[in-house]
Order: structure tokens, then sequence, then C-alpha cells
């Protein structure tokens, strides 16, 4: 039977990686993350979970220990926080150019300098363009169901490419929330065994990674673009196999919140979008025609379905938890890439940006009540007054 | 977990008409004539057999061989970053240990083979060399060493010899001697640190025979081993390409190389001449060299002869413990 329990969103991803049997493990500590390595480590040792536990020297041993382990036909994990994200860099491209479909878990933390242990979007952002699923979880059920999500995902032959698992730090990583753990059998039904094509076994050899010409690269480009293209079928797919046996109701990519009739919306992702819940809830109360569109999957961007649910708004308020320092209107990524999304509709509505809880900031309902001000303006006015607005740290003007 | 995953006891060869003919490593790559490190591929392929996963970091047997989406491998390879070599041999390990047990796979444990050069071993890639050693994977790391950044254009790398002239060590007259640091010492730098290693040697293009038998023996071994093995490079080293093993074979009868295995705390020699040859007689075959004033020349017979006295040997080494798994 189910159970149902209280954990952090650290303790839901070693449970759900403990049901997705994975069989290597590599570790290193930096904050916050390292709490779901210590809850593997816990069940290795105890006997739960037979897996290799290995001890990375660094972020960029932990991805080449894991590519080498899925290249070899492991189920592999590992994951990271913050610096030790962007550490690794230089494996990325190798690993999803590769098409090897491992999990990295980020429990996301604000870049240096100086030190932060806060949560913020940028590190794993940073990341986004190397060809890796990627997505934010907004409470530890859904950093849960999305490491099941995303292996079965990125391991179908038609996708196989690596994913990052993200949830924002601590306000998901270490808030305990009520999650429902599934039977073994219902994970064992959902996600089959680990099975790359072409894995590195003496019996049936195979060279992995040789040199190209300059002309022999585009092809290959076009190839990893093409899985990213194609891995929204699958999605769709598996998000429908997930919710029947689950018995959930996730939307494969973008999910709405008291849309009907809203002039505006709040477009975010990730933990913050609990407490703009609250404020929509709130300001729907009050005769705001308000309402909110959650991204799921950062990679692949959702193009068709952002611009199809935002179209339908005034104004939408775009709630940026990183920054792209110099970028197009002062706007964050998501900025950036909801503006493309829309650019093709005849009628687009209005959009602006948010940077919020940069560093690791809460976020307040009193800022969300802020940033719907502003939209509302937007709507009344039919224009938006800035591109970008720094919540709290610039005046309106 | 008490499952024998490697049982293997591959024999030593007495002559090299007995190494084996097989090829695991064949004709089609795109070296250079006289290649040191081709050689010594050819002959690790051929000792260690079909049950053998190769791991490339990125270097010149990486470039040269793997090019145009062709290799010469007939048993599995992938290439890594010049970085990790280490730790995705340790990754591979991992997933065939578990593999094994799970009984997903069937058979042994195979020959996992890291084949750095020498930046993918003792400078960039230094990092996860050592953690592979410390972890106690079973797996090789041979460091095929043609002392510099050769696919690269000649430069220097922490096993260059001092007075080389490398791109980035250019002699002139403020730096005459080009190269002015002396190298890293690889195989010491392995035994002095890592207590899970059991074997470790060097090894010459010059001995093919025991060279095939240092990796035979380091196969054997159920743990991390490390070879240093010695590769000259004619286009790095400016010399006639036809006289790759008689460059080898100078350099350990000047001292400038040394042969040696070392094996549970136990050091013992090979080919260790009764008379060192003068360094002058190794250097004066290569024009990396050439540039070398009578100064420059004694430093180098000194720094020879302090290491030929008690060859490779001045570290303490820590009584080895078995590997943790």
């Amino acid at each position: 039977m189910p159970r149902e329990m209280m954990l952090s969103g650290c303790a839901a991803s070693a449970q759900a990686a403990k049901m997705a049997q994975v069989e290597v493990i590599c570790s290193y500590p930096i904050r916050p993350y390292t709490a779901i390595m210590m809850e593997l480590a816990k069940m290795v040792a105890n006997g739960e979970l037979d897996a290799e536990f290995v001890h990375g020297e660094g972020e960029h041993a932990q991805l080449s220990v894991v590519l080498g382990a899925a290249a070899a036909g492991a189920r592999a994990l590992t994951g990271s926080s913050g610096v030790g994200v962007t550490y690794a860099f230089e494996t990325y491209s190798p690993i999803a150019g590769g098409r090897i479909p491992l999990q990295m878990m980020i429990a996301d933390r604000a870049l240096d300098p100086p030190g932060d242990f806060g949560s913020e979007h940028t590190d794993a952002m940073s990341c986004r363009d190397q060809g890796w699923l990627m997505g934010w979880a907004e409470n530890p059920q859904e950093a849960f169901d999305n490491c099941l999500i995303n292996y079965r995902v990125g391991e179908d032959h038609r996708v196989l490419l690596p994913q990052f698992v993200c949830q924002d730090g601590y306000f998901v990583s270490h808030m305990p929330g009520k999650v429902v753990l599934p039977d073994q059998g219902q994970v064992d039904e959902f996600l089959p065994p680990y099975n790359l094509p072409h894995p590195l076994d003496p019996k049936r050899p195979v060279s992995h990674g040789p040199q190209i010409r300059p002309d022999q690269g585009t092809i290959m480009d076009l190839q990893r673009a093409q899985a990213m293209l194609d891995a929204p079928a699958v999605i769709r797919e598996v998000i429908d196999d997930f919710n029947r046996i689950f018995g959930r109701n996730y939307s494969p990519f973008v999910e709405e919140y008291m849309t009907d009739d809203a002039e505006m919306a709040f477009f975010i992702m990730g933990a913050h979008t609990m407490t703009a819940r609250h404020a929509v809830r709130h300001l729907r109360s009050q005769g705001v025609k308000i309402g909110l569109v959650k991204l799921r999957f950062v990679r692949p961007w959702p193009t068709q379905e952002v611009a199809e649910a935002l179209s339908k708004f005034k104004a939408v308020g775009v709630v940026e938890t990183s920054t792209s320092y110099g970028g197009a209107m002062r706007g964050g990524n998501l900025l950036h890439e909801v503006r493309a999304s829309l650019y093709e509709l005849p009628q687009r509505p209005l959009t602006t940006s948010f940077m919020a809880g940069l560093g690791g900031e809460m976020v307040p309902l009193k800022e969300f009540y802020y940033m719907a001000d502003i939209l509302s303006k937007a709507v009344k006015e039919g224009k938006t007054r800035k591109t970008v607005y720094w919540v709290g740290f610039e005046a309106e003007e | 977990m008490a499952v024998a995953l490697k049982t293997q006891n591959l024999p030593p060869i007495k002559l090299i008409r007995n190494v084996p003919k097989e090829e695991y490593y064949v004709p089609g790559h795109r070296t250079c004539a006289g290649c040191g490190p081709a050689l010594q591929y050819k002959l690790v392929a051929k000792a260690a057999g079909p049950n053998t996963i190769f791991l490339g970091p990125t270097g010149c047997m990486y470039v040269a061989n793997a090019s145009y989406l062709c290799t010469p491998y007939t048993v599995p390879w992938m290439h890594t970053q010049i970085t990790n070599g280490g730790a995705v041999a340790s990754g591979i390990e991992a997933a065939y240990r578990v593999l094994l047990r799970k009984g997903k796979r069937e058979g042994e444990l195979p020959n996992i083979i890291v084949m750095a050069g020498d930046g993918g071993s003792v400078d960039i890639g230094l990092q996860a060399m050592s953690a592979m050693m410390y972890r106690g994977h079973d797996a090789l790391f041979i460091c095929y060493d043609n002392e510099a950044y050769t696919n690269t254009g000649i430069q220097t790398s922490p096993t260059t010899p001092y007075g080389s002239n490398t791109t980035f060590t250019p002699p002139g007259s403020a730096i005459p001697e080009g190269k002015k640091l002396f190298p890293k010492d690889p195989p010491q730098l392995v035994i002095g640190g890592h207590p899970a290693v059991k074997y470790v040697a060097t090894a010459s293009v010059a001995y093919p025979v025991d060279l095939i038998n240092k990796v035979r023996k380091a196969l054997n071994v159920q743990g991390p081993t490390f070879l240093h093995i010695h590769c000259p490079c004619p286009k790095g080293w400016k010399f006639d390409a036809a006289k790759t093993i008689e460059v080898a074979r100078l350099a350990i009868e000047t001292g400038m190389w040394n042969m040696y295995e070392w094996e549970n705390g136990e050091y013992r020699y090979q080919f260790k001449p009764k008379r060192y040859k003068p360094v002058r007689e190794y250097l004066k075959l290569q024009g990396r060299f050439a540039h070398l004033a009578d100064v420059h020349v004694a430093k180098l017979q000194a720094f020879v002869d302090a290491k030929v006295k008690a060859p490779g040997i001045p570290v303490e080494t820590p009584v080895p413990t078995p590997p943790v798994h």
C-alpha cells in the first residue's frame, strides 16, 4: 500500500532513487543537496539498497564516475548544488552528446561570490544548453516524482538524454512536506530496467566518442537537438502513464492555477510557486483577475504550450530566481524564452520580468502583491513601464 | 560480499616469439612514424586480450587513433576528457561490480585500462588518477609517457625533462636551457600516498617482453595498479623516426629512465646497467636538447647521478591495506 509521510525534498529524492533501484551512486559533499547522499549512504550501509556508493573527489569526478557507470550499463545517480554544479561543467556536453541517460539531482544554490548557502536557480540554469532534460520541483512530492519521470523519459531509446532534476535549495530540499510513497510494484510497472543500447561490454565491442572531422559535427549536434525535439511526445506518454499508475494529475509541461477569465498571470517555476498560489488565491478573493502558470520543464522548453497558456492574458509577470547579466532587455533567461515563445502570436500579452529570491531571499506574499500591482497597472495602461524589476531593490518608475 | 569478480591468471611470456599474434589494436590509425605510444598500445592490448575495456583520455592516443569516427580497437573503448580517465574507469568498475553481483552481466570483471598520457596522468588528470588509486578500484592506469603535450604541438608537461626545448619552454637569451624545472615522478606519486595500491611498475617500448609481463601482472592483481611506460616521440623529441627503440634503450643505459617493479612494498629492478653511460649519449640523438650548453648537461647529469645512486626509491611507503568494497 502506498504510504504517506512527511519528508524533506532531499529525503524524498533519496526514496525515489532507492525505488528506482539506482545501481551506482557518486557523492561529493556540498550544501544543500548533500542530504540526498547522506540518506542514500544510510540505505546502502543498511542493505536496503544494493548499489555501489562511490566517494567522488569532486563534482567533476562525480559526473565522470556516473558517466562511466551508465556507459557500462548501470543506472547511475549523482547530484550537486551551486558552484559544485558549475565545477562539473566540462562533463555535461560529453554526457549528453554521448547520449548517456544518467541523472543528476540538483538542490539549487547561489553561485559565489561571496559564499552563500541560499537557493537560486542560476547554478543549473547556467547549464541548460548542453542537451540535458531539466525542470524544477515545487515540493518534496514533485522531487520524488520527477526522479522517476526523468529516468523513464531520459532512458527511453527515442530520447537517451541525461537529466537535471532540480529542486530549490532549502525551500524544497530541507522543508518537510507530505509525500505519498508508492509501492515498489507501481514503480516497477512504471520504470523498466536500465537498458542502454550500446553499453561497454567486451562481448559486444563498441567505441564511444571517437574524434570527428568538422563536417561530421553538425549532424551529431542535429541528432542531439532532434532528441530534444522528440522528447515532448515521450514526456506526454510518460506523464499519462505516471498519472494512471500513481493516481496523480500532472500536466506534462505547464500547469495552470485560477487562470479562467484571468487578465494577468505569474509565470513561475519551483518552490516560490507555493507562495504565488496563495497570493493568487488571496487576490482573487479581492476581485483581482489573476492566475498562475507553472513551468515543469525548462528543457525541452515547451514553446507551444507556453504560448498557448500565456496568449489568453493581457499581462504576464515572469518570476525569475536567476538572472542573465547583460542579457537582452536586462531580463533573465525565463523572460527571454517566454518572449521568444510569444513572438509568433498575432496578439501577445505584455510581459515583464521580476527578479525575486536571488541569493536565497524569501519571496513573501507582499512581494507577490507588489508584482500583481505592477501587472494591474500594465493591464490598465496597456503597456509595461519596465521590462525588469529587481523586486524590493528598485523603485517602480 | 565475497563474490570472486576476477580469477584470471594471464601467464607471463618468455620470449618475443611468444607474444600473442592476436591484435586488439589494429592497423589503420594515424600515429606518426616511429610512434612510441602506439607501439606500447599494441603491446598492452596483446597482453590484456579480449576481455578488456580501454579508456582514452584526450591526448595523442585519442586524437591520432580515433580520427574521423574510426577507431583501431577490437575491444570496447571510450574517450574520456583529459581530466577524468581515472574517474570514468572507477565508474565502469563500480558498474561491473554491481551488475555482476546482480547477475545482469555474465563472466568476470573485464580488464579496465586507462591509457593516459603524461598530462592526463599527473598534470590535469592527477586528481582523478589519484582518487581511483585511493578508492581501490580494480583497474590499471597506464601513463604512456612521451614527456610532453605533443598532440597540441609539443608543450612542456610535468614529466618533460630539464633542458627540453618545447613550444612553451623555448630556449632564448634570457632562458638558455629552455625548460628549467625537473620532472615529477609519477610512480613515486602513486606509491607514496595510496595504500590500496599493491603493484606499480615502469616499463619501456625498448623491452616488449618485460612490458607485456608487467601488464599481465598488473591485470592479475585485484585492485588498482599503475604502469609508467617510457615512449619516445620522434616528432616531439626531434629524432629520426627509425631510432625510437635506440633512444628508449639509451634512456635506460644512461639512467634517465629506470626500470623497476614495486610489489607490496618491495622493489625489484630490471635492466640496471653495471655502468651507466654519460647522459650526453642520450641527449645528442635528440633535437630537443640540441641547444644545451655544457653547464646544462652537467646539471642534468648531476640529477641522474643522484637518482641512480638508489634509483627512484627514497620514499617511505605505507603498509598496503586491501581495498574496501
